[in-house]
C-alpha cells in the first residue's frame, strides 16, 4: 500500500503523511483545495500536522492524472458516478463542478475535493462470524461509513470461499477485489468469482444466471431496485452477503424500504470499528 | 593539382551539406507521419474500447522503432511513473522539428488524457485535421526545399571546383 500511495500522492503530501501515520492503519485521506488535509485511522479523523499544510488544484490534477494513468476519458462513467478506482482497490471519491447537457450530468470539472479510501484485509477472529460462515444464511453487515464494512465483507467472502461456497462478488467499483489491469490484488479466496465494473443491477440478473453462485456478495446496497434484485436472488435460492450504511438496526427496521430487505435477512452484524464486531443479531431469534 | 584537390573537398562538403538539408526535411516528414499514425491509433483505441493511454501507446510501439517511437517510449515511461509535466514537455524536443512543431507537440501531449471522453475525441479529431495540414506542408517542403537544397549543394560544389580549377 505504501508503494501505491507513493505513486499516487504528490511527494510533499506523501512525506507529511508518512511522518505522522502508519500506512497499514490508514483508511482514508480527505483532500480539499486550499484547506487542511484530514486522514482517518480506524474510522477516526485527524488533521494533518497543524493545519498549515494545504494542497492546491494542481495537486488534485496530478493525483487524478496518476490515478487514471493520464487517461481521464477512460473513467468518464465512473467520474459521473463520483469516483475513480486506482490500483490495489484504492477508491477515490471526487466532487467538483458538474457540467449539465440535455438535462443530465455529462462531466465534472474543476474538481475540488478528493476522498481517498484505502482498502484493508484483516483476519477477523470472532467466533460469531465463524459461526455464521460455517452455516451460512443471508447476512447483512451494517455500520456508519468508514467503520470497516467492506473489510469485514472481504474477510467473510474469503472465509466462505474456504468453506467451499462459490461466491460471486459484485465489485462495481473495483474496491472489493482491488483488481488492477486484470490482476486481483486482494485475495478473496479460491472459489470467488469477481464481476468487476459491471453495474450491480444488471449483474444480479446476468451474472447470477451465468455463474450460478451459492452466495452473492455485494457492498453498499442502495435503493429500491437493488433490494428488488436481492429479493429475486433469494427467491432463486442464492444466499446473500451484503453491507449497508446505517447507524443501527432500528433505523433499518423503521425504514419502509430497508425493512423489506430485512425480511430476507437472517443475520445482521453491526460493527464499531475496523475489525471490531459489536453485535450479531439473528433475526429469527431475539439475540445471539 | 592542389587547387583541384581543394575544389574536390569543397565540392564534397557542399554536396554533403545539401544532403543534410534534404535529410532534415525527410526526417521531419517521417516524424510527423509517425505522429499521424499514433494519432489514428489513439482515435481508434479511445473511440471504441476506451483503452488507456499506456495500453494504446504500448501497442503502437510494437509496430514502430523510429525516432518518434523513441520519444514516445520516454513519454510512456513518464506517464507510467507519474512524473512531472516539465519532463513530458521536453519529451518531443526533437532536432528535426521546427519551433512551431515542438510547441504543437508539447501542447498536445500535455493535455492528452486530461479531459472527459467527448472532449478528448473532439480534440483528437481537431489534432488529426491540423496534423494532416502539417503533413501536407512537410511533404511539399520535402519535395521542393529538400530536393532544391541537395541539388544546390552539389551545383555550388561543382561551381567552386570549376572556379578554383
Amino acid at each position: 500500500m505504501e508503494r501505491l500511495l507513493s505513486k499516487l500522492l504528490p511527494l510533499a503530501l506523501y512525506n507529511e503523511l508518512y511522518s505522522v501515520c502508519n500506512f497499514d492503519e490508514l483508511s482514508e485521506i480527505r483532500l480539499r483545495v486550499d484547506k487542511p488535509v484530514f486522514y482517518a485511522v480506524n474510522g477516526k479523523y485527524k488533521r494533518l500536522g497543524d493545519g498549515t499544510f494545504r494542497i492546491g488544484s494542481t495537486d488534485v490534477e496530478q493525483i487524478l492524472s496518476r490515478a487514471t494513468k493520464s487517461s481521464l476519458y477512460a473513467y468518464n462513467t465512473t467520474i459521473l458516478d463520483g469516483f475513480i478506482t486506482y490500483d490495489g482497490g484504492i477508491r477515490i471519491g471526487i466532487t467538483g463542478e458538474g457540467v449539465i447537457k440535455n438535462g443530465g450530468l455529462c462531466a465534472v470539472k474543476n474538481i475540488t475535493s478528493l476522498c481517498i479510501r484505502i482498502p484493508h484485509y484483516i483476519e477477523i477472529r470472532d467466533k460469531r462470524i465463524d459461526g455464521i460462515v460455517k452455516n451460512f444464511a443471508n447476512t447483512l453487515i451494517i455500520s456508519k461509513p468508514g467503520y470497516g464494512k467492506t473489510t469485514l465483507l472481504r474477510y467473510m467472502i474469503k472465509s466462505l470461499s474456504e468453506y467451499g461456497y462459490n461466491v460471486l462478488a459484485l465489485d462495481e467499483r473495483g474496491e472489493l477485489s482491488g483488481i488492477s489491469e486484470g490482476v486481483q490484488t486482494i485475495d478473496l479466496g479460491e472459489c470467488t468469482d469477481v464481476a468487476l465494473g459491471i453495474p450491480k443491477i444488471s449483474a444480479y440478473a446476468s451474472q447470477v444466471r451465468s455463474m450460478r453462485p451459492d452466495v452473492i456478495a455485494t457492498d453498499e446496497i442502495f435503493g429500491e431496485k437493488e433490494i428488488d434484485c436481492i429479493a429475486d436472488c433469494v427467491r432463486c435460492g442464492v444466499k446473500v452477503l451484503a453491507t449497508v450504511h446505517s447507524d443501527d438496526l432500528s433505523n433499518l427496521k423503521n425504514s419502509a424500504l430497508y425493512s423489506r430487505l430485512l425480511q430476507h435477512i437472517r443475520y445482521v452484524v453491526t460493527i464499531i470499528g475496523i475489525g471490531n464486531i459489536d453485535k450479531v443479531v439473528d433475526l429469527k431469534k431475539p439475540q445471539l | 593539382m592542389l587547387k583541384l584537390a581543394i575544389g574536390g573537398i569543397l565540392c564534397f562538403i557542399c554536396a554533403y551539406l545539401g544532403i543534410v538539408g534534404k535529410n532534415y526535411y525527410d526526417k521531419r516528414f517521417k516524424y510527423l507521419a509517425d505522429f499521424n499514425d499514433y494519432l489514428l491509433a489513439l482515435i481508434d483505441g479511445i473511440s471504441y474500447s476506451k483503452d488507456r493511454l499506456p495500453e494504446i501507446t504500448k501497442k503502437y510501439l510494437t509496430t514502430s522503432k523510429k525516432q518518434f517511437a523513441n520519444d514516445l517510449s520516454e513519454y510512456l515511461r513518464l506517464i507510467e511513473s507519474g512524473e512531472g509535466e516539465d519532463k513530458i514537455a521536453k519529451c518531443f524536443d526533437c532536432k528535426y522539428l521546427k519551433k512551431g512543431d515542438k510547441e504543437y507537440f508539447k501542447d498536445f501531449f500535455l493535455t492528452l488524457g486530461k479531459v472527459d471522453y467527448d472532449t478528448q475525441i473532439s480534440r483528437l479529431n481537431l489534432s488529426k485535421a491540423e496534423t494532416q495540414k502539417m503533413l501536407t506542408k512537410a511533404e511539399k517542403d520535402c519535395k521542393t526545399t529538400g530536393n532544391l537544397l541537395s541539388k544546390l549543394g552539389l551545383l555550388l560544389g561543382i561551381a567552386i571546383m570549376i572556379i578554383l580549377a
